[in-house]
């Protein structure tokens, strides 16, 4: 094996082949007198060796003892050089180099030179990991395997922290990191298709692991349990490590709980059960069956996880309705992208048919189509050939209006369905280009018109491909859980802070404007990037600026 | 996809004075560290926040998260409408289990308000409940404006000249001081 431990090997070679070369040379200079006084006067520590160590000698001398103490040290003092060196593929390969940490720590323990191994491996990761070219999964990966090589090393968590510093900070300014993160959680995965089945790094594994404790916690006696937990903890506390910065940090925010540390890059639980959110609604909308098991799990997970804290995460009111479809109180729902469609009458009467039925059955809840949401799983006949499609609800309306007239015109058609010209332009590239509807350009956008391919022309214009074909990211990059939204959202309730501010406060100061929000609210931004923020507010005429101060407009 | 509203959201009139506790009733506490009603008093201004309520508003004052400023305007179409008035909520250290002490700052011409600010509101005295916080406080003022109780008034003027809409809305624009 690469990594296997070599730190015994080496000590028992140092007995064998340098010790007896050291003691028959101490015996060749006639210096081994030492051991005929073994007995007597106040006993030495390094007396105390058991003989049987060192094989064809009866009694060690001191000298021999010194000599060894010595040899291995200096043989510690090089493995950790050579380890350390080496750290960032040792961390790489872990878990399969656990004897090769178990040997590092080892080492540090006789030589106490960690922070040689701080300084060495932050510098190797800025060189090799932290780089434009790194993908933000993998940064994530090898931080979840960095802090667990590390609590090997050091179950207090005070390196782990020094080192996962600069990988913190250069996360934090990667824009995919949250969703990174989240769907770390949430896939089983670990949301690396290279090494999926390498499960060890995933972030619900560690949820899991988390709520087994818990539950081999809860079997422990209910009353007793705190006083044991307490005994636990002094039964296994470490000192620090005498290098640890009494400056940085305090000595209650030394944990080594992975998804605390995770968590800390994005700054906040409540930012990632925003995220969680948005992904879940997107995890759902696109779901056209109503296996959530897996999705459910999670949740509960998350939930266990943060606790009473995570409030949203309640709030989501995860009333996960088992009727025909999954039904999510609107609590949950991110702001999703709102498109009105005029859907064919047939399907809108069903649709609202089965929205009373709802009502009926779980008065006093209503149910709301998003219309323009999910998917839609057709089949279209030409003739003798049926060719089944999954599309975006607006592109399934778009040709179900061709069922009765053949042929349109993009500005009757828009009407029809209740979209833009110009999106319904954009939509019908889809069907052209499955060779469903030509199209005669002539004039302005307004007067293309759209003619159903007649099906003895079907077969040569290509309808005959794939018989079920996934489409329905025809627009690319677009998402129907909009973070931009979210964005908006954001700062609608900073605006609301300043104008609460302003209005109950009366006039305010830049500075005390901002400390407020840092205080009060989870503020992320600068003060410079507050008095731009401002300074719209002035422009649009809601606030005035005088004197240094802020005040409301009425 | 669809989604499902519940009824019970978005029906401020349901936080009218004379209305129930909610729900889950307040557990008896003796104490209450100080660091959790700062996170209560801090998850309620960010919830006051998001909510975005028209006529409603309150804030922190300076460096006391237990000592807030409330606006709240008169609803239309009461004689209260156009007006806008100045509260001040002081939080007790052992809130959400005791209610915070409200008072109207601005002079406000009502049955149910005293001559110095002093509000008669059943739920900011025997009918308090931890399920209460300042949006349902506030909301059920702005309310109380427009629903006197005229049975037990602290200022009698004002009960005996509520049925008389048109007249009282002269005094309320009359003795009206808008903060400046």
């Amino acid at each position: 094996m690469k990594w296997s431990s070599v730190l015994e090997p080496i000590k028992a070679w140092i007995k064998t082949v340098p010790l007896q070369f050291v003691y028959v040379l101490s015996a060749y200079l006639g210096e081994s007198v030492s051991y005929d006084v073994p007995s007597s006067g106040p006993k030495s520590p390094l007396a105390s060796h058991n003989p049987s160590f060192y094989p064809g000698i009866d009694i060690p001398s001191k000298g021999l003892v010194r000599w060894q103490l010595r040899l291995e040290y200096f043989a510690y003092e090089t493995l950790q050089v050579l380890r350390i060196g080496k750290l960032f593929e040792i961390i790489v390969d872990y878990p399969d180099s656990c004897p090769a940490i178990d040997d590092l720590k080892q080492c540090l323990k006789y030589t106490g030179q960690h922070s040689k191994l701080v300084e060495s491996f932050i510098s190797s990761i800025r060189y090799r990991l932290l780089t434009a070219g790194a993908s933000t999964n993998d940064i994530l990966h090898q931080y979840v395997s960095t802090i667990k090589a590390l609590r090997m090393i050091d179950p207090t968590g005070v390196f782990c922290e020094a080192v996962g510093e600069p990988i913190r900070e250069y996360l934090k300014g990667r824009k995919d990191t949250r969703k990174c993160i989240v769907t770390m959680l949430t896939d089983g995965t670990g949301g690396n298709p290279i090494g999926t089945e390498n499960t060890v790094d995933s972030l619900l594994e560690e949820l899991n692991r988390d709520e087994e404790n818990q539950e081999n916690d809860n079997c422990e006696d209910y009353f007793n349990s705190d006083e044991k937990q307490a005994w636990i903890n002094a039964e296994c506390w470490e000192p620090y490590p005498i290098e640890t910065d009494p400056l940085k940090g305090s000595s209650t925010r030394r944990k080594t709980d992975i998804l605390g540390m995770i968590v800390g890059i994005i700054g906040s639980k409540d930012q990632l059960i925003n995220e969680y959110r948005v992904m879940l609604a997107e995890k759902l909308l696109n779901k056209s069956d109503y296996y959530i098991d897996s999705e459910i799990r999670t949740l509960e997970l998350l939930k266990f996880h943060f606790g009473e804290s995570g409030a949203n995460l309640g709030e989501m009111g995860m009333s996960l309705d088992f009727l025909d479809a999954t039904i999510i109180s609107s609590n949950f729902w991110p702001p999703v992208q709102e498109e009105s469609i005029n859907l064919p009458e047939p399907v809108d009467q069903l649709l609202s048919e089965y929205a009373k039925r709802f009502n009926e059955i779980r008065t006093p809840r209503k149910l709301f189509w998003k219309k323009n949401l999910g998917t839609v799983k057709l089949e279209l006949q030409f003739g003798d050939r049926a060719t089944q499609l999954i599309v975006a609800p607006v592109n399934a309306a778009i040709i179900m209006h061709f069922q009765d007239q053949t042929s349109w015109t993009s500005k009757d058609l828009a009407v029809a369905v209740g979209v833009p010209v110009d999106a319904l332009n954009m939509r019908m590239n889809f069907w052209i280009s499955k060779g469903v509807i030509t199209e005669a350009t002539v004039g302005k956008a307004d007067d293309y018109t759209y003619t159903l391919v007649d099906m003895i022309d079907s077969s040569e214009n290509g309808i005959d491909n794939a018989s079920c074909e996934d489409l329905r990211s025809d627009e690319e990059g677009e998402t129907s859980v909009a973070s931009q939204e979210q964005l908006k959202k954001e700062h609608a309730v900073y605006e609301n802070f300043i104008m609460a501010m302003l209005t109950n406060l009366g006039s305010m100061s830049l500075d005390h404007c901002y400390r407020n929000l840092k205080n009060l609210s989870s503020y992320d931004k600068s003060l410079q990037e507050l008095q731009i923020f401002l300074s719209v507010f002035v422009s649009e005429e809601k606030l005035e600026f005088r004197d240094g101060m802020y005040y409301l407009r009425r | 996809m669809a989604n499902t509203q519940n009824y019970q959201d978005n029906t401020p009139a349901s936080m009218a004075p004379n209305v129930q506790p909610l729900k889950n009733p307040t557990p008896v506490a003796k104490t209450v560290d100080s660091q959790s009603v700062l996170k209560r008093l801090q998850s309620e201004l960010m919830s006051l926040m998001m909510g975005g309520d028209p006529g409603i508003s309150a804030f922190p004052t300076e460096d006391n998260i237990f000592c807030w400023k409330g606006t709240i305007t008169g609803s239309k179409e009461t004689v209260f409408e156009g007006t806008e008035y100045k509260l001040s909520l002081s939080f007790p250290t052992d809130y959400p289990f005791k209610p915070p002490k409200v008072k109207f700052e601005t002079g406000c011409f009502h049955p149910n308000v005293d001559v110095y600010g002093n509000i008669c509101l059943d739920i900011l005295q025997d009918k308090w409940s931890s399920a209460y916080d300042v949006r349902s406080i506030l909301l059920s003022i702005q309310s109380l404006l427009g629903e006197p109780n005229t049975s037990s008034p602290l200022n009698t003027q004002a009960a005996a000249l509520w049925c008389n809409q048109e007249e009282y809305r002269k005094m309320v624009e009359k003795l009206y001081k808008p903060a400046v």
